[in-house]
């Protein structure tokens, strides 16, 4: 495998592995697969440890994981279902481990029971959920974006904010996949990599450093031994995260909590608690932000997508500048906590997005400025073709709204 | 407080709130008592908890590492924390609702891969903090708050679904047993395998009190002793027996789980060293 320097980093992009990118040089350029690059970058990312059940198109991810944990010293877990699958990520990310779970639709509802309890005990975990089109099995080989809020509010009772992830390509997968763990660790959190169908299923370009030791942007498990275990009331981040297993004493459990732990049932504790688990989110804002954009200095009409979905936008919204629309494009990377600030720019915005109903463009018509100029293309089980969304795009810029087109919605109640 | 409270349990979590009469508090003394003769220490268990009765009185309890799962999933919590910590002694303290309802999946295949955990599950033989409803353990036409002309479902032994699974310890017991109880907590610590330990424990409140018509603790630790007797005081035949002791112990025969696994991990690396 030849070892190759990479390239700079790409224009309109904000992440992290713009820089993690440049910085690395000595790697292998494969031809790969989604599954294999989110797999590869839990691997890089120290993942030790992963509890899953098979699930088209997510269980690449778990044969993949099967081969390479044994080899670095971790552990595979073919569980009996999802709910054992994340409640025993929890587990192992409490006995020190970094963990990670890969399902579809169908399981990541399963896992909500475990997402909440990981969630409240500020438990690091990586949940990845290849999207297919639903609900329930849907069509299991085709993409679908149909769980956007569901990842927002991937547990009941509220009282809590969520870091939600999606990559566009093969190689973005594999840094956003690092990315996920980072934030975990430094959120004290599980963190969702809300893929679909295609990016997981598809081979591409795939650059892999060759020595993931060396990865010093890598944030590495520490460990929390003295109380408090929950520092309640506070936003603090880079707190480190509780060790179930070496006498410390700490309790984790189901219920509202004390600082030690300790199960409590009064109005001030539940605050205290919902304090921390709200604004270490909400107040680091910035540290979240990850997104790609285009044009959007003279942008009248500007399209959003994200995902699989975003590739074929993105080069639709290059062949209408082409054509001579001031056109623009929005790729939000951070799905949650939503990136309201991108939206600022008052004109019109058509959002695509892999589903009937309208998920994400209910979140772009409340974040921009005129609700009455965010626009709705919505398709299922296929991408946007770059015809449709042009059509869209030109639309919207002539006659203020989409052009009737077969299969795609625009209607948002 | 007495000796092995103060030795093992937080004095800020006990007494719990458990109904008068419980026998959650006695039997976990019981766990202290078996516990202390082994000479293990607090930093060498870790106690793990489940939703219930069982679960909201014994969590916290205990003075080392404790997690409360959610409903069922103790098990599955458990076999995570094994695969990090595998040189801990694991005491999963759960209700019939967690291990024989809930999260019956998960007890089967912890049994079947034989993960190193002792799970004590405390069967007040129904679901005793709802109010009073049957569950998979209660007895055949008994009368609960959701069954009140009768529960016409036969009951389960998940002993009987443990051993069957591949358990490598399996024992009954019940509250009105403590010798015998002590005596199988201790065995089930020392196998190096998936141990299942089952005791029946009165509840006063609600079984006691609908099933079998009385609150009087005294009283429901007779009902339950005579089952296990299968004779009344009266000298005539109790309407079904529950046969305690230990039903099946072929302790430290075959491998633990996460041992299987660290085994195949050297395999693997040192196939991978070798090339």
């Amino acid at each position: 495998m030849a070892t190759i320097a990479r390239a700079a980093a790409k224009d309109g992009l904000i992440a992290p592995w713009v820089e993690w990118e440049r910085r690395c040089t000595q790697g292998r350029r494969l031809l790969e697969a989604g599954t294999y690059a989110l797999t590869e970058g839990a691997i890089a990312a120290g993942c030790r440890v992963f509890a899953g059940y098979p699930i088209t198109p997510a269980t690449d991810i778990a044969e993949y994981m099967s081969k390479r944990l044994p080899q670095v010293g971790g552990y595979y877990m073919q569980c009996e279902d999802e709910l054992a699958g994340m409640h025993t990520c929890a587990g192992a990310s409490l006995g020190g481990l970094k963990a990670m779970t890969a399902t579809s639709g169908p399981g990541y509802t399963l896992m909500h029971d475990a997402y909440g309890w990981a969630l409240t005990n500020e438990i690091p975990l990586v949940v990845v959920d290849a999207m297919r089109v639903g609900p329930i099995s849907g069509i299991t080989g085709a993409p679908g974006q149909g769980e956007f809020y569901v990842a927002r509010y991937c547990t009941h009772g509220g009282n809590f904010e969520t870091i939600v992830l999606s990559p566009s390509s093969v190689q973005e997968a594999f840094w956003l996949t690092i990315d996920a763990f980072n934030l975990s660790e430094r959120f004290r959190t599980p963190v969702t990599i809300l893929t679909d169908q295609v990016v997981s299923d598809m081979w591409e370009d795939l650059f892999v450093p060759d020595d993931y030791d060396a990865l010093d942007f890598v944030v590495p498990r520490k460990h929390n031994l003295v109380a408090p275990f929950f520092p309640l009331g506070t936003a603090d981040l880079d707190v480190p995260p509780n060790l179930v297993g070496q006498g410390t004493g700490v309790c984790v459990s189901a219920y509202t909590h004390t600082e030690e732990g300790y199960d409590i049932e009064e109005m001030e504790a539940q605050w205290a608690q919902t304090y921390r688990l709200v604004n270490k989110i909400r107040h680091h804002r910035a540290e979240l932000a990850r997104y790609e954009t285009l044009g959007l200095e003279d942008a009248e009409v500007v399209a959003v997508a994200y995902g699989a979905d975003a590739r074929t936008v993105k080069t639709a919204v290059r062949e209408a500048r082409r054509r001579g629309l001031r056109a623009g494009f929005i790729r939000p990377i951070t799905l949650w906590p939503f990136l309201d600030e991108l939206f600022a720019r008052d004109c019109h915005y058509v959002v695509c997005e892999l589903n009937y109903d309208g998920q994400l463009v209910r979140e772009v018509m409340r974040a921009a400025p005129d609700k009455g100029k965010v626009h709705f293309m919505g398709k299922s089980a296929e991408l946007h073709t770059v015809a449709e969304v042009v059509a869209g795009l030109e639309g919207v810029a002539r006659a203020g709204r989409i052009p009737e087109l077969p299969y795609i919605w625009t209607e948002v109640r | 407080m007495n000796k092995l409270a103060a030795k093992y349990l937080r004095p800020s979590q006990i007494p719990t709130k458990a109904c008068h009469g419980c026998g959650i508090g006695m039997i976990e003394n019981w766990l202290l008592q078996a516990i202390d003769e082994l000479g293990l220490k607090q930093e060498d268990v870790i106690f793990g908890t489940g939703i219930g009765c069982v679960g909201r009185q014994t969590f916290a309890t205990w003075g080392g590492d404790n997690f409360g799962a959610t409903h069922g999933r103790a098990l599955a919590v458990a076999t995570g924390l094994k695969l990090a910590q595998p040189d801990k002694k694991y005491l999963i303290v759960v209700g019939d609702g967690d291990a024989a309802a809930i999260g019956t999946s998960h007890l089967i295949h912890a049994a079947r891969r034989n993960l190193g955990v002792v799970v004590i599950c405390e069967d007040n033989m129904g679901y005793e903090s709802t109010g009073g409803q049957f569950s998979p353990t209660t007895p055949a036409g008994y009368v609960t708050n959701s069954s009140p002309y009768g529960m016409v479902e036969p009951p389960f032994d998940p002993c009987d679904v443990v051993q069957a699974a591949g358990a490598t310890f399996v024992a009954e017991t019940t509250a009105t047993q403590w010798h015998q109880t002590v005596k199988i907590v201790k065995k089930a610590l020392q196998n190096d395998g998936f141990s299942f330990v089952h005791v029946r424990f009165p509840c006063n409140e609600n079984f006691g009190a609908y099933a079998l018509g009385t609150r009087d603790t005294g009283k429901n630790l007779e009902w339950i002793y005579e089952h296990t007797q299968g004779r009344k005081a009266d000298g005539s035949a109790t309407d079904f027996t529950w046969a305690t002791g230990i039903k099946h112990d072929v302790s430290n025969s075959r491998p633990e789980f996460t041992k299987i696994l660290r085994d195949m991990n050297a395999r693997v690396r040192a196939k991978a060293e070798a090339r």
